[in-house]
C-alpha cells in the first residue's frame, strides 16, 4: 500500500447555519491506514465536520475525497456506500436484542425469507476475530457494560464493510483500562489497514493513539502535528485548542473548616429485588471540604446522590449540621442550602421544552428571587437568570429559548450557575464539567473554589478523573457500593485511581 | 422451536391438564373438560386471541394500540354488512377490510402526526362505536331481519369440522372419568369438534407471526422499529414505512377478530365486542408480546367464558373457584421454593379462602365468573410483571433524528 495514500480528504469545507459559521474553511488530509485525531473545544465545528464526512449534512462549500475519488454524500447510505463508518458518542443499539441482531439489522444475510442465523453468527466471529474484539453473538446487549456495546458499535460498522471509522468521543464513556482495550482495538484496526479518524478533547488520549493531530478552533483547522516526529505535550495542544494560557482544576491552599456540614452514617439504598446498592456507607464533610467519589459508572453514585437529596428511599441517617433530615421532603434539603447537579442533566435538572429562566426557577421555586411569598416572581427569576447566563457564559441567543435548543455544555453551566446561586452551604454535584469546553470548565472550577473558600461543602461525583484529583480535598472510591479505599489526591495518579476504582488494587 | 421450549411447553400443558383433573375429580363435573366445552372455549379464545395477536404486531413496532376494541368493533360491522348482502366469506374480508381502515387511522394519527398513541386510540374506539351504531340505523332499520341495533342475519356459513374417528371414541374415554387420561381424552377430542376454518386460520396467523417476527429479516426491522427506532435509522431502516404495515397489518387482524364475532353469532350486534379488544390487550401483555403466551392468555378467557355460559345449576363456576384456589396454591408453592415468603403467604391465604367458599356454599351467582377473568388477569399481571419486557420504545413517538 501507498504510504502516503489519503483515505480522506476534506478541502475548504463552509457550513452555515442561520447566525452560526459552524465550519470555515476546513481542510484536513488523513493518510490511509493511520489514527488520525481531530481535537477541539465544545463547539469547536467537530461534530458539524464529521456530520458532513458521513453524510448526515451537506457542507454549503468544499470538496470531499475519499480515496481519491471527490465524492458528493446526501446520506448517510452514501458514506457507507463509500466506505465510511461511523461510532456514535450514543451508542445506537437496541437493548432487548441479542448482539447478532443489533449487528445484521439493516443487512441481514438471508436463506429465502429466513434470517440466516448461522450465516451471519459466522461471519460476526470472523470479523471479530480479524480484529480482537470477542463478543457472544448471542447475549442480550442489556447485559453488557459499556466497553462492550462500544466494541457492537465498531463491529457493526465493520460488519458494513467500513474501512474508514469515525469514532466521536469514544472513551467519554469508558473507564480507564478500558481505554487500553479500546486502543488496541485501534492499534489492530490499523494493522488490518483501516483509517481511523478520532474525536476527542482528552488530549493525553489523543497524543498516546495518534499518529496525526488536526486541531480545531472556532470552526476552521488551525493546524496539524504528527506526535511521532514533533515534540507536543498536551499543554501545547490545549493552548492551540484554546488559543490562549491554560487552566488547571488544581484547588489551593487548605480551607476545611471545624464545622460539619454534611454527615451520613449507614446509608443504604435496596434495589427492588432486595440487592443492595449503596451498602452502608458512612462519611462527613466539613465546611471547605470537596469529598471527591471515585468510581465507575453505576457502582451507586446516582443512588447516593439521590438519597441524599430525597429522591431515592433509602435506609440510615443524614445529618446537615445539626439537623437530620433523613426523612425531610427534597424541598426541605434545597431549602437549607444544598445545591444539586444531577448526573443526567435532561433527565433530573432541566424542563428541556420550557424557557431558561423557568429552568432557572426549577429546585428554588419558594425562595428569592424567584417567589414573592405564595406567588412566583417571573421578573425576578428573568433578572436572575441573566446573571447566571453572563457568570456563567451561557451561550445563548436569550434567556427565553428553550432548554432544549442549548448545546449540552451551556445547558451544563446553567445548572452549575443555577445551583450555585442563592448562597448553597453543600453541593451534591455529578460531573459538573461534562460535555463542557476547557475555557467554561475553568469557569466553573473557579466558581467552585470560590465558594469553597467562602465554606461550601461539596460532594463531588466525576469521571473526568484529573478533576477528582484536581478539586477534591478526600477521595473515596466506590465499588459496588461501598467505600473500597481512600486515596489522597495529592498523590494518587489517574491511572492508580482507575485501578482501585475497578476493585484490582488499592490507591496511595 | 427449540429443545428447551419444547419442553417447556409440554411442561406447561402437563400442568394445566393435572390441575383440570384434580379440580374434575374432585368436583366430580366432567362439564370442566369434556369435549363440547374445549370446542366452545376455542370459539370463545379465537376472536379474542386475534385481538392479541393484532396488539402483538403494533406493539412490537413500538405503537400501543388501544383502537384494537374499536378496530374490532369495525369488524363486527364489516363482516355483519357484507355478510348479510354477498355472504359469509364477504363478510370476512370487509371485516377484515374495515379494521385495516382503523389500523390505517392509528398509523396516521400517531407515526405520522405523533400524536399520543393512547389518545389516538381511544379517539378510534369512540369513533368506532359511534360510527357503527349510526351506520346500523342508516342500513340495518328497515332491513328485512334487521333492526336499529343488528343487522339482518349473514348468508351461508364458514365451514366447520367434525372428525368423528378421533371425536366418538375420546368423548367415551372422558365419559369414564378416569384421572388425567380422561380429561386429556376430553381435551384433545374438543380440538375436532366443530371446528370453524376461521379457528385453523387464527391458529396459522399465530403460527406465521412467530416465525415473520422473529426469524426474518422482515421482522428483526419490524422489531426494531419498537426497540430502539433511531438506531434502526441510522441502519438504513424504513422506520415510519415498517411501522405503518405493522399497525395496517394489526388492524386487519383486529377485523378479523371482530368478523369472527359476528359470523360465530351470524349477525352483526352493537356491542357484541363487548371488551374483548381490551381483553386481547391484557392477553398480549400477560404473554409477554409473544404469540405463544398471548394464546394460552386467549384460551384461558374463552375457557371461563365457556363455562360461565354453559352452566347448569351453577356448578362450573363452582368448579372455577376450585381451580382457580388450585392455581393460587401452586403459585404459592413455586414462589416459596423462590423463597419469596410474603407474596407465597399471599397466594397461599387467597388460595384458603376460595377453597373455604368452594365447600360452604352450594352455588354461586354466574356474576362471580363473569368477574373472574379480570380478577386472574390482575392477579397474574400483579405477579408476573416484574418479568414481562414490553418493547423498549413501545408508546414513544418517532420523529426521524430527534434521539439525543
Amino acid at each position: 500500500m501507498d504510504q502516503n495514500a489519503l483515505a480522506v480528504e476534506l478541502a475548504g469545507i463552509w457550513k452555515r447555519f442561520p447566525g452560526v459559521i459552524a465550519n470555515s474553511d476546513i481542510n484536513l488530509k488523513v493518510t490511509a491506514g493511520t489514527v488520525h485525531a481531530i481535537v477541539g473545544e465544545n463547539g469547536a465545528g467537530k461534530s458539524t465536520l464529521m456530520k458532513i464526512l458521513y453524510g448526515m449534512q451537506k457542507a454549503d462549500e468544499g470538496t470531499i475525497s475519499i480515496n481519491g475519488n471527490e465524492l458528493v454524500f446526501s446520506s448517510p447510505a452514501d458514506a457507507i456506500e463509500a466506505g465510511i463508518g461511523m461510532v456514535h458518542q450514543h451508542f445506537m443499539l437496541a437493548d432487548n436484542f441479542t448482539v447478532l441482531e443489533n449487528i445484521v439489522l439493516g443487512s441481514e444475510p438471508k436463506s429465502g425469507v429466513k434470517l440466516d442465523f448461522a450465516k451471519a453468527r459466522k461471519q460476526i466471529s470472523d470479523i471479530a476475530a480479524e480484529n480482537g474484539l470477542a463478543v457472544n453473538p448471542d447475549i442480550l446487549v442489556s447485559e453488557l457494560g459499556v466497553g462492550d456495546r462500544q466494541r457492537i458499535e465498531i463491529l457493526k460498522v465493520l460488519y458494513r464493510g467500513a474501512r474508514i471509522l469515525i469514532l466521536d468521543e469514544p472513551t467519554a464513556v469508558l473507564v480507564p483500562h478500558e481505554v487500553d482495550e479500546l486502543f488496541n482495538t485501534l492499534r489492530d484496526l490499523k494493522k488490518e489497514g483501516l483509517t481511523v479518524i478520532f474525536i476527542s478533547h482528552k488530549l493525553d488520549e489523543v497524543l498516546s493513539i495518534a499518529d496525526e493531530i488536526t486541531v480545531i478552533r472556532q470552526g476552521t483547522t488551525v493546524g496539524s502535528v504528527n506526535p511521532h516526529t514533533q515534540q507536543v505535550s498536551a499543554r501545547d495542544l490545549a493552548e492551540m485548542m484554546v488559543g490562549n494560557e491554560l487552566p488547571t482544576p488544581q484547588s489551593v491552599g487548605d480551607t476545611i473548616r471545624e464545622e460539619v456540614v454534611l454527615k451520613v452514617d449507614n446509608l443504604s439504598v435496596f434495589a427492588k429485588g432486595g440487592k443492595a446498592i449503596v451498602d452502608d456507607i458512612s462519611f462527613e464533610i466539613r465546611a471547605g471540604e470537596i469529598l471527591g467519589i471515585a468510581g465507575v459508572e453505576g457502582n451507586g453514585q446516582a443512588e447516593i446522590l439521590d438519597a441524599l437529596m430525597g429522591i431515592e428511599v433509602s435506609t440510615g441517617t443524614v445529618h446537615f449540621k445539626a439537623e437530620d433530615i433523613s426523612n425531610q421532603s427534597t424541598r426541605h434539603r434545597r431549602e437549607l442550602g444544598i445545591g444539586f447537579i444531577p448526573e443526567d442533566r435532561q433527565r433530573q435538572a432541566l424542563l428541556m421544552e420550557a424557557p431558561l429562566w423557568e429552568n432557572r426557577m426549577l429546585g428554588h421555586q419558594t425562595r428569592e428571587p424567584n417567589s414573592k411569598g405564595f406567588l412566583l416572581n417571573p421578573r425576578g427569576a428573568k433578572a436572575d437568570t441573566k446573571r447566571i447566563v453572563a457568570e456563567y457564559d451561557v451561550r445563548t441567543p436569550s434567556i427565553d429559548v428553550l432548554a432544549s435548543a442549548l448545546s449540552g455544555g451551556n445547558q451544563q453551566k446553567l445548572i452549575v450557575g443555577r445551583e450555585m446561586s442563592g448562597d448553597p452551604k453543600l453541593l451534591i454535584a455529578a460531573h459538573p464539567t461534562r460535555g463542557v469546553d476547557v475555557g467554561a470548565q475553568a469557569a466553573i472550577w473557579d466558581h467552585i473554589r470560590n465558594a469553597r473558600q467562602a465554606g461550601l461543602a461539596v460532594l463531588l461525583v466525576s469521571a473526568d478523573l484529573d478533576e477528582l484529583i484536581g478539586l477534591s480535598d478526600t477521595i473515596k472510591v466506590l465499588l459496588r457500593g461501598k467505600f473500597v479505599a481512600d486515596a489522597d489526591p495529592a498523590t494518587v495518579t489517574p491511572q492508580e485511581l482507575g485501578t482501585a476504582m475497578t476493585g484490582a488494587g488499592k490507591a496511595a | 422451536m427449540t429443545y428447551l421450549k419444547s419442553r417447556r411447553f409440554i411442561g406447561a400443558a402437563f400442568t394445566a391438564i393435572t390441575m383440570l383433573s384434580i379440580t374434575r375429580t374432585i368436583t366430580g363435573n366432567g362439564d370442566l373438560t369434556s369435549t363440547v366445552t374445549i370446542a366452545q372455549a376455542l370459539v370463545f379464545a379465537s376472536p379474542i386471541a386475534l385481538a392479541g395477536l393484532a396488539g402483538i404486531w403494533a406493539e412490537r413496532a413500538g405503537v400501543i394500540n388501544i383502537g384494537l376494541e374499536g378496530m374490532m368493533i369495525l369488524g363486527t360491522f364489516g363482516a355483519g354488512w357484507a355478510g348479510w348482502q354477498w355472504g359469509a366469506w364477504a363478510g370476512v374480508l370487509a371485516g377484515v377490510v374495515f379494521g385495516a381502515i382503523g389500523g390505517l387511522l392509528l398509523a396516521v394519527a400517531a407515526v405520522t402526526f405523533g400524536v399520543d398513541q393512547i389518545i389516538a386510540g381511544t379517539a378510534i374506539n369512540l369513533l368506532a362505536l359511534g360510527l357503527t351504531k349510526f351506520l346500523a340505523i342508516l342500513l340495518f332499520t328497515d332491513a328485512p331481519g334487521g333492526g336499529q341495533a343488528q343487522s339482518p342475519p349473514i348468508k351461508g356459513d364458514i365451514p366447520t369440522y367434525t372428525i368423528d374417528a378421533i371425536v366418538t371414541p375420546l368423548t367415551a374415554l372422558h365419559d369414564k372419568a378416569i384421572f388425567f387420561i380422561s380429561d386429556l381424552a376430553g381435551l384433545v377430542a374438543g380440538l375436532f369438534y366443530h371446528l370453524s376454518l376461521l379457528t385453523i386460520i387464527a391458529a396459522i396467523l399465530f403460527v406465521m407471526t412467530s416465525y415473520l417476527l422473529w426469524k426474518t429479516a422482515f421482522g428483526l426491522r419490524l422489531r426494531s422499529a419498537g426497540e430502539n427506532p433511531w438506531a434502526a435509522d441510522s441502519l438504513g431502516v424504513k422506520v415510519v414505512q415498517y411501522k405503518y404495515t405493522a399497525v395496517v397489518f394489526s388492524g386487519m387482524l383486529a377485523g378479523l377478530g371482530g368478523a369472527y364475532l359476528s359470523i360465530a353469532s351470524t349477525i352483526y350486534r352493537n356491542g357484541n365486542t363487548a371488551g374483548r379488544g381490551f381483553i386481547g390487550l391484557a392477553t398480549m401483555i400477560f404473554g409477554d408480546w409473544r404469540p405463544g403466551g398471548t394464546a394460552a392468555g386467549a384460551l384461558m378467557f374463552g375457557y371461563i367464558d365457556t363455562l360461565r355460559l354453559i352452566d347448569t345449576g351453577n356448578q362450573n363456576v363452582k368448579g372455577l373457584i376450585l381451580l382457580g384456589a388450585i392455581i393460587l396454591f401452586a403459585i404459592g408453592g413455586v414462589m416459596l421454593r423462590k423463597a419469596k415468603r410474603n407474596s407465597a403467604i399471599g397466594f397461599l391465604v387467597l388460595g384458603s379462602v376460595m377453597v373455604g367458599a368452594y365447600f360452604s356454599a352450594s352455588s354461586f351467582p354466574p356474576e362471580v365468573a363473569q368477574v373472574a377473568p379480570y380478577i386472574t388477569t390482575l392477579l397474574v399481571l400483579a405477579t408476573a410483571s416484574q418479568n414481562l419486557r414490553p418493547p423498549a420504545a413501545d408508546g414513544v413517538p418517532y420523529r426521524k433524528g430527534d434521539h439525543h
